[in-house]
């Protein structure tokens, strides 16, 4: 029962980071705390919060999936392509979305079906991913499909696909009201994964597979459906953050989000989500999200140069696990004096 | 010698001979000494920082860091020269920098205890930063071109470079053969709690893994600087994913305590010779990665796979001789009605 205390206190430190940040940067320069903008700012970096909250589901398992940033790729190639081939935009963003899914559910039915390290399966599916999402365009040429536009499929690879249409855009770049629609679309995604994560009971078979996955198996959960559902859910979730992007920049490039790795990563963990398993909150990976997005735009606007913020990015990264294995150690250490002493205290009342 | 047989290295280089030869059914300029030699050439850097990778992984640890501690050392290795370092004193001073963003990294996770991805993750961005505000974002260029001698110049046909590190990877795997302490990176990986008990200095070995990791990523900065000259800021994006995938391949296995000086070199020679298959079989260079992520992921599958198909074999030996010993013991029972 202490570790659920814990939970709630590590949210609310990240929830207090989070003012305290947003005051600080305030306090340096006015401007910043406009309220429009800084809830279009998200928009710069709501695909890593969308990633983020796919990838906690999966390392609540104990496992880890770095294909997402190639699958993000993969979804925008998709639907570009199917965009141009004349697919209205509505059946091309289920059929992203549809790739993104099964290409997490592959990632999953790999993992559970060997023993080999999640690691080395999603590594081998990130390159896979990244492969076909630059090589789609050359295979359609190749298939005989003609495109018009100078420079064909050869341009798409470089260039992207533009000229989407404006109801698929609006995603990136409407809003309803101050509320930019990428970050409703993120509101709604960490909303329906912490629904999961915490009130069903496929979120119990995550946190169980986690604590231990022997132990799991022989208690009945249904290991390799949970695992297989997963990390086709985190599929799903980066196909989204994919299209996000695609929407945002209006056009869909088979490179998008291949730098987002460390930042995906660094959200999950800054979340409190250990990478052995068993332990993570969807709540706190988008929390964690908003300070280092905010952190990002906060040093830009502060003038630091875009080349020092994955230096601070990355400390704030190692910071994070250093402090918590630090709080950790302090508690053992702790609770094994307490222990000690009532021993000691009991052994003396028996003797004497 | 059976063992040699047996082993992922080999199972490995055999792919890699029948991939080119396969090839060589379609296009015979595959089996020029001078595209052979090429390859070897190209999968210099790769084969580097993945021997470095291979202490890593060879201890359970895993460094993602390695493209930019490259990277870091390629920018120290270019500024020196350019101040007019003698070469020998610049060479040293890029693999000193690859020793401290290794050691730093060995500090992170054998002392502090964090999770070596994160650990190598965090430090990935960080000297990747540091590289850009050292240089300011620019190229370095200017830099003397003497340095090229070393990949222009050739003997037998082969460039210096590549004598140069196959004789580094010869002394390497003899000192791996002949020394002792060598082989405590087998025993943490295999069982850190284990080499404890044994009288491993369990901290200073991995300590040491990611601090050769950082010097082989040095070492390979060199090479880069050597073959092309000038230093770009990408040198290495990318590369740190490539080194675990070629190590991977070549069976070092993720869990530890497994793999050779032989997984990384094979493994990064294979990785290189796909991308250059591709141009000979006249497919567009941008299917290399899906090409090499589908030869990955189908080696680690079939990997398992003979590994359970080995160890069910076992267990049903085991089983057979166990029904066997029990039927000693009742000597009662006759024994056709048994099998």
């Amino acid at each position: 029962m202490k570790s659920a205390t814990w939970y709630k206190s590590w949210e609310f430190m990240l929830a207090v980071a989070l003012v305290l940040e947003l005051v600080v940067l305030g306090l340096i320069n006015p401007a910043f705390l406009n309220i429009e903008n800084l809830l279009f700012s998200t928009s710069d970096f709501v695909h890593v919060i969308i990633a983020a909250v796919g990838l906690t589901l999966v390392i609540m398992t104990g496992g880890i999936d770095i294909s997402g940033v190639s699958i993000m790729g993969l979804a925008s190639i998709v639907l570009g392509l199917a965009f141009v081939a004349g697919v209205p935009i509505g059946l091309a963003v289920v059929l992203a979305l549809g790739v993104g899914a099964l290409a997490g559910a592959f990632n999953g039915t790999v993992i559970a079906e060997t023993d080999v390290n999640p690691l080395v399966i999603t590594l081998a599916m990130l390159f896979f991913y990244a492969g076909v999402a630059t090589g789609l365009p050359t295979l359609l040429d190749m298939m005989g499909f003609s495109v018009a536009g100078a420079g064909g499929f050869e341009a798409y690879q470089y260039e992207g696909i533009t000229g989407l249409p404006k109801s698929f855009t609006w995603i990136g770049t409407g809003g309803i009201g101050w509320v930019p629609m990428p970050l409703i679309v993120t509101a709604v995604i960490a909303a329906v994964a912490t629904w999961l994560m915490h009130r069903t009971r496929f979120g119990r078979f995550l946190y169980l597979i986690g604590v231990s996955m022997d132990v799991a198996r022989f208690t009945g959960v249904p290991v390799k459906r949970t695992l297989v559902t997963v990390y086709a859910l985190n599929g799903f979730a980066a196909a989204a953050a994919g299209l996000v992007l695609t929407a945002y920049f209006t056009n869909a490039r088979s490179d998008l989000g291949a730098e987002a790795l460390l930042n995906i990563i660094t959200a999950v963990v800054l979340g409190g989500s250990s990478i052995y398993g068993g332990q993570g909150s969807v709540l706190g990976t988008f929390l964690a999200g908003l300070v280092l997005g905010y952190l990002r735009q906060g040093l830009l606007a502060l003038g630091i140069t875009s080349d020092v913020v994955p230096v601070i990015v990355g400390a704030v990264l190692i910071g994070t696990v250093a402090l918590k294995i630090g709080m950790s150690n302090l508690n053992t250490r702790r609770a094994n004096r307490a222990a000690y002493e009532t021993e000691r205290m009991a052994m003396t009342q028996n003797g004497g | 010698m059976m063992k040699i047989f047996k082993s992922r290295e080999f199972l490995v280089l055999v792919l890699l001979i029948v991939m080119i030869l396969s090839v060589a059914t379609v296009n015979k300029a595959v089996l020029y000494p001078f595209t052979l030699i090429n390859i070897v050439n190209s999968s210099l850097f790769l084969m580097l920082i993945a021997i470095g990778q291979m202490f890593v992984v060879q201890t359970r640890g895993i460094d993602v860091s390695v493209g930019a501690i490259a990277g870091l050392a390629a920018v120290i290795f270019g500024f020196a020269l350019n101040a007019g370092i003698p070469l020998p004193l610049s060479m040293l001073l890029a693999l000193l920098t690859g020793f401290v963003g290794g050691f730093i990294n060995g500090i992170g996770v054998a002392i502090i205890g964090i999770p070596p991805i994160i650990m190598t993750l965090g430090t990935l961005g960080a000297y990747r930063g540091f590289m850009r505000v050292l240089t300011g974002g620019s190229w370095i260029e200017s830099i003397p071109q003497s340095i090229k001698s070393f990949a222009v110049t050739r003997y037998l046909n082969v460039p210096l470079m590549v004598w140069a590190v196959a004789i580094l990877v010869i002394v390497v795997a003899v000192l791996l053969w002949k020394i002792k302490p060598a082989r405590n990176f087998y025993a943490v990986g295999d069982n850190a709690d284990g080499a404890y008990l044994l009288g491993i200095n369990v901290t200073a070995t991995r300590i040491a893994a990611f601090s050769l990791s950082g010097v082989f990523a040095g070492a390979a900065a060199i090479v880069f600087v050597g073959q092309i000259g000038f230093v770009p800021m990408q040198t290495g994006n990318g590369q740190e994913l490539k080194a675990i995938a070629a190590v991977v391949l070549g069976g070092v296995s993720l869990m530890g305590g497994t793999g050779s000086i032989w997984s990384a070199v094979i493994g990064a020679l294979f990785l290189t010779a796909v991308d250059s298959m591709m141009i000979f079989l006249k497919v567009p260079g941008s299917w290399n990665n899906a090409v090499a992520g589908a030869v990955l992921l189908a080696v680690v599958v079939f990997d398992y796979l003979i590994r359970r198909t080995v160890r069910n074999r076992q267990l049903a030996a085991r089983a057979a001789e166990m029904r066997r010993a029990e039927q000693d013991a009742e000597p009662g029972q006759p024994m056709e009605a048994r099998s």
